[in-house]
């Protein structure tokens, strides 16, 4: 007889516990329904390190367990950032230019508070019109659909036009890389119709919750990311479990050899590179609106490289490794960097961690690469005891296959 | 006292002022033209006096602009006047500069102050005196001040100057000048459309000002063609005429009614609200345009308001008259040559254009095979991108600068840092080769993150030990300057020097690769590193060989884009992805795939940039877009490795 999904995976289970119960810790200590032991901003921190963590665990599915390591799930991420970010402006700034219009004499027509909205958004890059792309920024529904669509389908034509011609390893690498730099490049250009360098601000301000404070939507974003985190765990660790997990896995491993066993490679790679690209896409709407603000600079490529770093801290090729690694990494990084860390006096130098953390960082991540390929999920399996089977060399012949210290028994 | 004084001094002026009579004689008959100057008559008095030109004169136009000259009360003579100790004066002859009086009280006295339009005018006089003076800068001075305000009455002096000068280049300078004036002002057509004819063979933005200027045009509107008039061209409206701004010309000259746009429409209404409705309809329903239409309809057949224009009005106006532009010369023959000559220009413009376009791609090619070469060697041995490349380019750079500090002389400190920057970077490559990557083989991943990892790191101690701000690395005084073909194509010394260094270390590479040892050696672990293994090659050996060769050009392009660009931490960055888009384009493992990737690059990057001269960030995404297309045809690049070498 078959065991339920959640005997066979535990992890899920003890995950979405972990998840539930901080959750609960942070309503508790929160300003909003607790006793205000967490500041709001703090609150606002950790909604927006759970989507971090939801973008990493898509993207351990595409690296971890697929094998493609894909240096573009940071662009999808920001693309849902800017599908959200459109509505939020736009319905935002059209509150205030009714509120200023609402003066007039004569009430305004419909294509002058247009008019003015787009005047209000585009007047920093010189344009007064709306461009095509913002054809949905009006309704939250077509816009929410933008937020899935748009990297979805950016992920299925890219993917396919890379899988189709068997661009692998490295070379794809790159490739996702060059992606992710057209599509930085494209948005910083000032008529590109995305505001250029400016980006979209006032993303905190949810239009029709005006007189809510803070504090009350930073808690209610937070449960948010943690649902939205809870769902696509459960989404993953199913993509991954079972036959279709076994395929993903080989496909890491041994590509050409689950060709020859008769799978249609590129469809599940295809099929995984997209999911991600929605689930990122979706992280990344609830994370900006947490955030406030979002220009071309976050989607560069070195935010996704920075996932790729999460991914193997934490331990690739397992979802909750991926979920510490981000978390953890994010976290100290804005400990270190926001001057949290007491600097180090070494009597002829003071380390001040503000200009020494991403050498530390960089070192600990060529550390991580180099004598612990199983990350800080490795601990894990210190404390359940699973062993690492005796073998000679890797898992494969796969560019991202699985390393022999990296097995479990 | 001060009567006899002066009584003497007129007795002493008496035999000077004989000789002097034709300039003080021609001032006292225009005294209060001069004394008291206004932009509007004091031309003509300029003229007369240059058309005169008694002696002395130009000694006197150039007092004058100095605020030398001064009126003596009594008899309102003219003196040029130097200022002694306290107010007192040392009197000139205003003819012969001959020392009139020593000590004059400056009461006595009144100063003539020209306003700075009064002394241009005078410095514009003064031109046609210093273009023959002895003073060979004072001639440059004053042939620059015609270049930069060509005028009609130059024409005459100019050519008068042009016999008796000794410097060659200055004479063709002023031959050239004379040709410009005539082509704008001379009175002849014939002598105008000549000169005209004989600018055509140069290719200069002056002479393409100048016929441009010669051919300027106004756009006009009339109901009909005028007659006579030097029409350039006749527009219509909706092909090559935006029809709005049509009607806009048709409006400003008077020949149509303006059109009544929604904000005119909308204070229009606002100024006729009674009872809070406008024309019968309530202010509250006013919120759609056909409501407003309809209100203002009914202003209209109040006789409250003028009718809306419309459409049909638009068209019927746009379709009666003409529109045009006319030439502000009026005889056709000569916008007619002009035409010619800047048409003949700017095909060569074109042609030169191209030349330099040609001559930009080669330069950035030899830039990014430069950049990228290293990357590539690399890559081909070991399969392993190195994403710290870009961080060796900047290390070899930050090594330029540092021996900078230490050896002042430029060129000397130049031939240091070229090989220095090659130790470094070598050494660099070989300890991290050592370090990380011989214990990553077979995990090209891993080790493009983990050389991420040491790139952070390198350019963050970068930017702890040389700050953030960028720090030149100074080219020696022989790499300064361009190599000038032409008003249009040119290309900087340092440019050149790249190009040939890149020429230098491709035959240095090909060299090494096919004529030595180690070069097959790396050819063979190339192509197959385990059957070179069994043929007695180390390829421990040769892939730390390889990574330092690879990381010690780098150090050298570090140097040699260091002397054009800033050297700052995050320069390494910026080539780093041209490197591998230049690598992936290529092709791996092979230096003739890479020249073709960096040429194709470079002119690419060049080619839109001059699609798109303002926009180099469009340029770019267009070439990322261009290289991911390119991919899908040629996965392996253009140089692609064939058989087992391939991998699969």
């Amino acid at each position: 007889m078959r065991r339920s999904f959640i005997a066979r995976h535990p992890s899920v289970l003890w995950f979405i516990l972990c998840l539930a119960l901080f959750t609960l810790l942070v309503t508790v200590l929160s300003e909003a329904a607790g006793v205000g032991g967490l500041s709001t901003s703090f609150v606002k921190t950790l909604g927006k390190t759970l989507c971090l963590c939801l973008v990493a665990i898509a993207m351990d599915v595409v690296w971890g367990y697929c094998g493609i390591l894909s240096l573009g799930h940071f662009a999808f991420f920001g693309i849902g950032g800017y599908a959200i970010g459109m509505w939020l402006m736009h319905a935002r700034t059209g509150a205030l230019v009714a509120e200023s219009l609402s003066g007039n004499v004569i009430p305004p027509t419909e294509t002058e508070i247009g008019t003015a909205i787009a005047n209000q958004i585009f007047g920093v890059v010189g344009a007064s019109e709306f461009p095509a792309i913002w054809a949905f920024s009006h309704s939250l529904a077509l816009q929410l659909l933008m937020v899935v669509l748009v990297p979805g389908l950016l992920a299925l034509v890219f993917g396919w036009l890379a899988f189709r011609s068997r661009v692998t390893g490295v070379y794809l690498s790159i490739l996702t890389q060059a992606m992710t730099l057209a599509l930085s490049l494209y948005l910083f250009q000032n008529d590109s119709g995305l505001r250029g360098n400016n980006g979209l601000s006032g993303l905190q301000n949810i239009p029709g919750y005006e007189d809510t404070p803070q504090a009350t939507i930073s808690l209610a974003f937070f449960w948010a990311s943690a649902a939205a985190l809870a769902a696509g765990y459960i989404l993953l660790a199913w993509v991954v479990s079972g036959k279709m997990g076994s395929v993903i896995r080989g496909i890491r491993d041994d590509e050409a050899r689950v060709r020859f066993l008769g799978y249609h490679v590129e469809s599940y790679k295809l099929f995984v590179f997209t999911l991600t690209a929605v689930i990122a896409g979706i992280a990344g709407a609830l994370y900006y609106p947490q955030a406030g603000i979002i220009n071309p600079t976050e989607i560069a490529p070195i935010a996704s490289i920075y996932l790729a770093v999460w991914v193997a801290i934490g331990g690739r090729g397992r979802l909750y490794g991926a979920v510490i690694g981000a978390a953890f990494v994010s976290l100290v990084a804005s400990w270190f960097t926001g001057g949290g860390a007491p600097p180090v006096d070494l009597g002829f130098y003071t380390i001040q961690w503000t200009d020494w953390w991403l050498i530390l960082l960089g070192l600990s991540f060529v550390a991580v690469t180099l004598f612990f390929p199983k990350g800080i999920g490795g601990l894990f399996d210190l404390l359940g005891g699973v062993r690492v089977p005796w073998r000679v060399g890797d898992y494969g012949p796969g560019k991202g296959a699985w390393r022999q210290e990296e097995g479990r028994e | 006292m001060l009567r006899t004084l002066l009584a003497c001094l007129t007795l002493l002026w008496l035999p000077l002022g004989a000789v002097a009579q034709d300039l003080q004689a021609f001032l006292q008959s225009h005294r209060s033209d001069i004394a008291d100057p206004s932009r509007r008559t004091i031309g003509m008095v300029i003229d007369d006096l240059v058309a005169l030109d008694p002696p002395g004169t130009a000694a006197f136009l150039q007092a004058w602009q100095a605020k030398d000259i001064w009126v003596r009360a009594d008899d309102g003579l003219f003196f040029r006047a130097t200022r002694k100790s306290g107010n007192l004066l040392a009197l000139h002859d205003i003819a012969t500069g001959d020392r009139v009086a020593d000590t004059v009280p400056g009461d006595a006295l009144t100063q003539v102050k020209p306003n700075g339009g009064v002394r241009r005018l005078i410095g514009e006089a003064l031109v046609r005196f210093q273009l023959s003076d002895p003073d060979i800068a004072l001639r440059r001075d004053a042939v620059n001040a015609i270049a930069n305000g060509l005028d009609r009455s130059q024409i005459v002096p100019l050519a008068a100057s042009i016999e008796g000068e000794t410097d060659p280049d200055l004479k063709a300078r002023k031959e050239q000048l004379l040709t410009f004036l005539e082509a704008r002002f001379a009175s002849d057509p014939a002598d105008r459309i000549s000169a005209i004819e004989g600018m055509a063979g140069a290719l200069s933005i002056e002479v393409r000002a100048i016929l441009n200027q010669i051919l300027a045009k106004d756009f006009e509107v009339a109901p009909t063609l005028p007659e006579g008039a030097n029409i350039a061209t006749i527009l219509t409206p909706g092909n090559g005429l935006d029809r709005d701004t049509a009607y806009a010309a048709l409006v400003t000259a008077g020949l149509a009614r303006e059109r009544i746009g929604a904000d005119i429409l909308r204070a229009r209404l606002e100024a006729h609200i009674e009872g809070g409705a406008v024309g019968g309809v309530p202010v509250a329903r006013l919120d759609t345009q056909p409501a407003r239409e309809r209100a203002y309809a009914a202003l209209v057949a109040e006789g409250k308001a003028a009718p809306l224009v419309t459409v049909a009005a638009v068209d019927a106006a746009l379709e009666t008259h003409v529109f045009y532009e006319v030439y502000t010369e009026p005889d056709s023959t000569i916008t007619d040559a002009a035409r010619a000559a800047l048409d003949q220009i700017e095909t060569r413009v074109a042609f030169s254009q191209v030349a330099d376009l040609t001559l930009d791609g080669i330069s950035l090619a030899s830039i990014y095979f430069l950049a990228a070469i290293g990357l590539a060697i690399t890559f081909g041995v070991m399969g392993v991108i190195n994403m710290a490349h870009g961080e060796f380019i900047m290390m070899g750079a930050y090594t330029g600068y540092v021996v900078q500090l230490f050896i002042p002389d430029y060129t000397i400190s130049l031939i240091v840092a070229l090989p220095l920057a090659f130790a470094v970077t070598f050494g660099a490559g070989v300890v991290m080769e050592r370090l990380v990557i011989r214990w990553l083989y077979h995990r090209p991943l891993e080790t493009l993150l983990a050389t991420f990892g040491i790139s952070i790191m390198l350019q963050q101690l970068a930017k702890n030990i040389f700050g953030t701000q960028a720090r030149p690395l100074t080219s020696p005084g022989w790499l300064d300057g361009a190599w000038v073909v032409n008003d249009v194509v040119q290309i900087s010394h340092i440019r050149i020097a790249i190009f040939l260094l890149a020429l230098m270390f491709l035959t240095l590479l090909l060299v090494i690769l096919k004529r030595t040892r180690l070069g097959l050696e790396v050819r063979a672990v190339t192509q197959n590193p385990r059957m070179a293994a069994s043929m007695g090659i180390n390829p421990d050996r040769i892939n730390m060989l390889t990574f330092g060769l690879g990381s010690g050009i780098a150090g050298i392009a570090g140097v040699a884009i260091g002397l054009y660009a800033k050297v700052t931490s995050e320069m390494g960055a910026d080539y780093i992805v041209q490197s591998f888009m230049t690598v992936v384009v290529g092709g791996v493992g092979n230096v003739w795939g890479t020249l073709a990737g960096a040429t194709l690059i470079g002119f690419l990057q060049k080619g839109i940039e001059w699609f798109n001269p303002s926009n180099t960030l469009a340029a770019q995404t267009y070439m990322v877009l261009f290289v991911i297309l390119f991919i899908q045809f040629r996965p392996k690049g253009i140089v692609a490795l064939k058989g087992r070498a391939a991998g699969d």
